[in-house]
């Protein structure tokens, strides 16, 4: 038997969501899509639990604070809180974990929410976080795709000798089958030479993503069987992770198969309120599992959820949670959707920047839910065309979308919605109000405040959470 | 795939293999009487389910054609994960072994093979799943002569444009040369590479490259299909394992060293064994190409018609297949 390596851990976690990860031959159209809007530290990868966990010792923001030190006074004041087992918890008990009720969680109980003043924290507010990051240039924005030039194209089958005549002549790879509506250019052609775009087979592959995200939607009422969770708990839930999701470095699809791994299975099961970071984190340690390289070690997770669940409380709840989904994790990501668009608006950098701001929104605003993942990108990139003026919605752009402007209008109408109501996911908004991703959550708001008038959005003195 | 059921539902009968994480048994469903593989996950008790196991059942449970072997069931236990495979009887390894002529096979059967192998691919190509450990122990065969892809443990999907990937992906034997020279950019055309070393092994009965080490295997594969230069490969310099002490072999046509490959079988072989990705063939051209047209096919062959009357033997082809064998291609 040749020798094999089966599952290796590598040393550097180049997927990083963050890091330039340029090793080898980085096409113009690979540069283009996954080097920019994602770019930032090059960060050490999480080797192990010591190095990472210790090395950037869990700081705790103040918006988690308030809610994580909440007492088992407080949580037994709190509506059904600790009363019933969960399920996640029934769950964990066959490895023999005893459940703890007061612990510190991310959530507060659900009545802290009534009480909740809303911020009024426009564009302005912006805090100065310490970036541990080393600011990456921008990469000039919209680097037109060039076609480089293929020497060489034709196998050098002429070097064969033959005895006897090939029974027919092989064509050169062409997309002829798949046929344009009119006005729309066919834009994967020019990409048959760089074998990173796998332009012979983008078309198959949208299409069956397509036909795919109709299973993987969760159900967007879930909150009415959920007893002891509200939307604004799921809110604070995201905003953590999406902390979290920073501070390992993890790629940007990860944090969005994990929103979607809790959400099918808050669709599924009645989760008890201080269970429900157990079922956060663990969705991030198996999206972390399916989409990463090298993902990081339990202890991290662990770790970063201030040891409040045990490892085998983990590893029982990734049991749980991967057998309700049936280990279906077959989501269609909606950064292949966003790269997708983004290739009919010439790879323009800004307005995928601020566009992937926008589609992380749906990841915070529970109102997303219903849409696909396609949908939600495409209104994403819409309204950053929009902010950004970059010229209509052509025929091009909308087919490689797959939504028209009139289709697009309800996604695009609740991002404005949301950007235009006071800040309530700090963490989310403190990410994107970095150089890095130009800012994209001041310079979004500031536009919606302005317009959200014109489109009919009047009570935006109420917070998301007010109106939910 | 209620994922309820119990793993007494079905008899273990005997050991068909081992992998590095997982043993698989032959079974028998006690209700239906069923033949099935069973494939036992032993759970890591420190970092729980393998991300191998998580990928392979979720991109198993979409990847449904009849050239992948179909996976019926998942059955979680305290301890191991339980994967319930359709029963194949025996992988390509074995075949060639106990049925070839000193491991070679027929030219018809490796046609039909390569053709079911080609179409394996290409489904999971179009549902944007790479492979990544293609060789004769991972593909399955059974008595009618169809042959399906197996061991997805090393599979994942990828996006457009293809993420950076492990380049620690595909037995030696089998990896394709950007690989071996540390790329981690690759895409469909890896397992394109391994068809073409498996097509060849078919002919010959033996690895067409079977290197010892990362360097050896870039070595054997120059002795043959020639050294590379910036100049017929731009950008060669530029990878991790660019040697400048390499020693300039120049190209053997494949018909002197495979001369029993007719020129038509000679021609797609090139295609899929090009050294730079980019040239590479992808499985749906390959598909198309004129060596096939003799295959024995019912009328016209659909994507979607069942491939079953293809897989009827040919002339003179030896249907016995080991029943005994003892294989790991789950």
């Amino acid at each position: 038997m040749p020798p094999k390596t089966r599952a290796p851990r590598l040393v550097n976690n180049e997927n990083d969501e963050n890091s330039n990860a340029a090793t080898t031959r980085l096409t113009r159209a690979k540069a283009a899509t996954l080097n920019v809007d994602e770019l930032a530290t090059k960060g050490q990868g999480l080797q192990s639990k010591k190095t990472t966990v210790n090395a950037n010792p869990v700081r705790k923001r103040a918006a988690l604070g308030d809610v994580s030190n909440v007492t088992k006074a407080e949580l037994e004041n709190g509506k059904k809180a600790a009363t019933k087992p969960g399920l996640v918890s029934k769950a964990a008990q066959p490895t023999g974990i005893k459940k703890t009720t007061a612990r510190s969680g991310v959530l507060a109980p659900k009545p802290v929410n009534k009480k909740v003043e809303p911020v009024n924290r426009s564009g302005s507010g912006v805090h100065k976080r310490k970036e541990p990051a080393v600011e990456k240039d921008i990469p000039e924005e919209g680097e037109p795709l060039r076609k480089r030039v293929a020497v060489d194209l034709k196998p050098k089958t002429s070097q064969v000798t033959r005895k006897e005549p090939i029974p027919a002549q092989i064509e050169e790879p062409v997309l002829g089958e798949h046929v344009y509506p009119p006005g729309v250019k066919d834009l994967d052609s020019e990409d048959l030479d760089d074998p990173l775009m796998v332009a012979e087979y983008a078309n198959e592959i949208f299409e069956y993503l397509r036909d795919l995200e109709c299973k993987s939607v969760p159900n967007p009422q879930y909150m009415d069987h959920q007893d002891d969770l509200e939307w604004k708990t799921r809110g604070i839930l995201i905003d953590w992770l999406i902390e979290v999701h920073t501070r390992f470095h993890l790629l940007p699809e990860t944090l969005f198969l994990a929103v979607n791994v809790i959400d099918r299975f808050l669709s599924e099961k009645v989760v008890q309120l201080d269970r429900l970071q157990l079922v956060g984190i663990t969705a991030m340690f198996v999206a972390s599992k399916y989409e990463e390289v090298l993902s990081p070690h339990i202890a991290n997770f662990r770790h970063v959820a201030d040891d409040g669940f045990s490892e085998s409380e983990i590893l029982s709840a990734e049991r749980f949670i991967l057998s309700t989904l049936g280990y279906d994790l077959s989501y269609p990501n909606p950064m292949n959707f966003l790269r997708r668009i983004s290739k009919a608006d010439n790879y323009d950098i800004q307005s995928r920047t601020i566009g992937k701001y926008l589609m992380e929104i749906s990841l915070l605003d529970h109102r997303f839910m219903a849409y696909r993942p396609s949908h939600v990108a495409a209104g994403a990139m819409y309204l950053a065309r929009l902010i950004l003026d970059r010229g209509e919605w052509d025929e091009t752009i909308e087919y490689y979308a797959g939504y028209t402007e009139e289709e697009i209008e309800p996604v695009f109408q609740l991002m404005v919605d949301y950007l235009a109501r006071p800040v309530v996911h700090e963490a989310f908004f403190k990410k994107y109000a970095s150089k890095k991703f130009l800012k994209a959550s001041i310079l979004t708001r500031q536009w919606a405040k302005k317009n959200a008038q014109h489109y009919g959005i009047l009570d935006t003195d109420l917070s998301l959470d007010q109106i939910s | 795939m209620d994922g309820k059921r119990h793993p007494s539902s079905f008899q273990q009968l005997e050991k068909l293999g081992e992998g590095t994480y997982a043993t698989v048994f032959k079974g028998r469903n006690r209700q239906t009487g069923e033949l099935v593989a069973l494939k036992e996950i032993h759970l890591d008790s420190e970092e729980g389910t393998p991300s191998t196991a998580i990928r392979e059942i979720s991109l198993m449970k979409e990847l449904k054609h009849d050239n992948i072997v179909a996976l019926h069931d998942v059955i979680h236990t305290e301890n191991k994960l339980m994967l319930v495979f359709e029963y194949m009887d025996g992988d390509l390894k074995k075949y060639m072994d106990t049925s070839g002529d000193r491991g070679a096979l027929k030219p018809m059967v490796i046609k039909s093979f390569m053709y079911q192998l080609l179409k394996g691919i290409d489904f999971c190509h179009k549902n944007r799943v790479l492979h990544r450990d293609l060789k004769p122990q991972n593909l399955l065969i059974n008595s009618k002569g169809a042959l399906k892809l197996g061991d997805f443990g090393l599979a994942r999907a990828f996006g457009i444009p293809v993420n950076t990937f492990s380049n620690e992906v595909v037995t030696l034997w089998y990896r394709a040369p950007d690989v071996l020279l540390g790329s981690r950019t690759y895409n469909t055309s890896i397992d394109i590479w391994s068809a073409g070393c498996i097509m060849a092994e078919m002919y010959t009965g033996r690895p067409l490259f079977p290197g010892t080490t990362n360097e050896d295997q870039i070595v054997r594969i120059f002795r043959i299909m020639g050294t590379p230069t910036e100049r017929t490969w731009p950008g060669l310099s530029q990878f991790p394992e660019y040697k400048t002490t390499w020693q300039m072999y120049a190209t053997q046509g494949l018909q002197t060293i495979l001369p029993q490959i007719d020129p038509a079988g000679i021609d797609l072989l090139q295609r899929m064994l090009q050294l730079r990705p980019e040239l590479r063939t992808s499985a749906h051209d390959a598909l198309q190409h004129p060596w096939f047209n003799d295959l024995m096919q019912p009328q016209q062959q659909q994507h979607h018609q069942p491939q079953q009357p293809m897989m009827q033997p040919h002339r003179g082809y030896q249907q016995t297949v080991p029943s005994q064998a003892t294989y790991d291609g789950y």
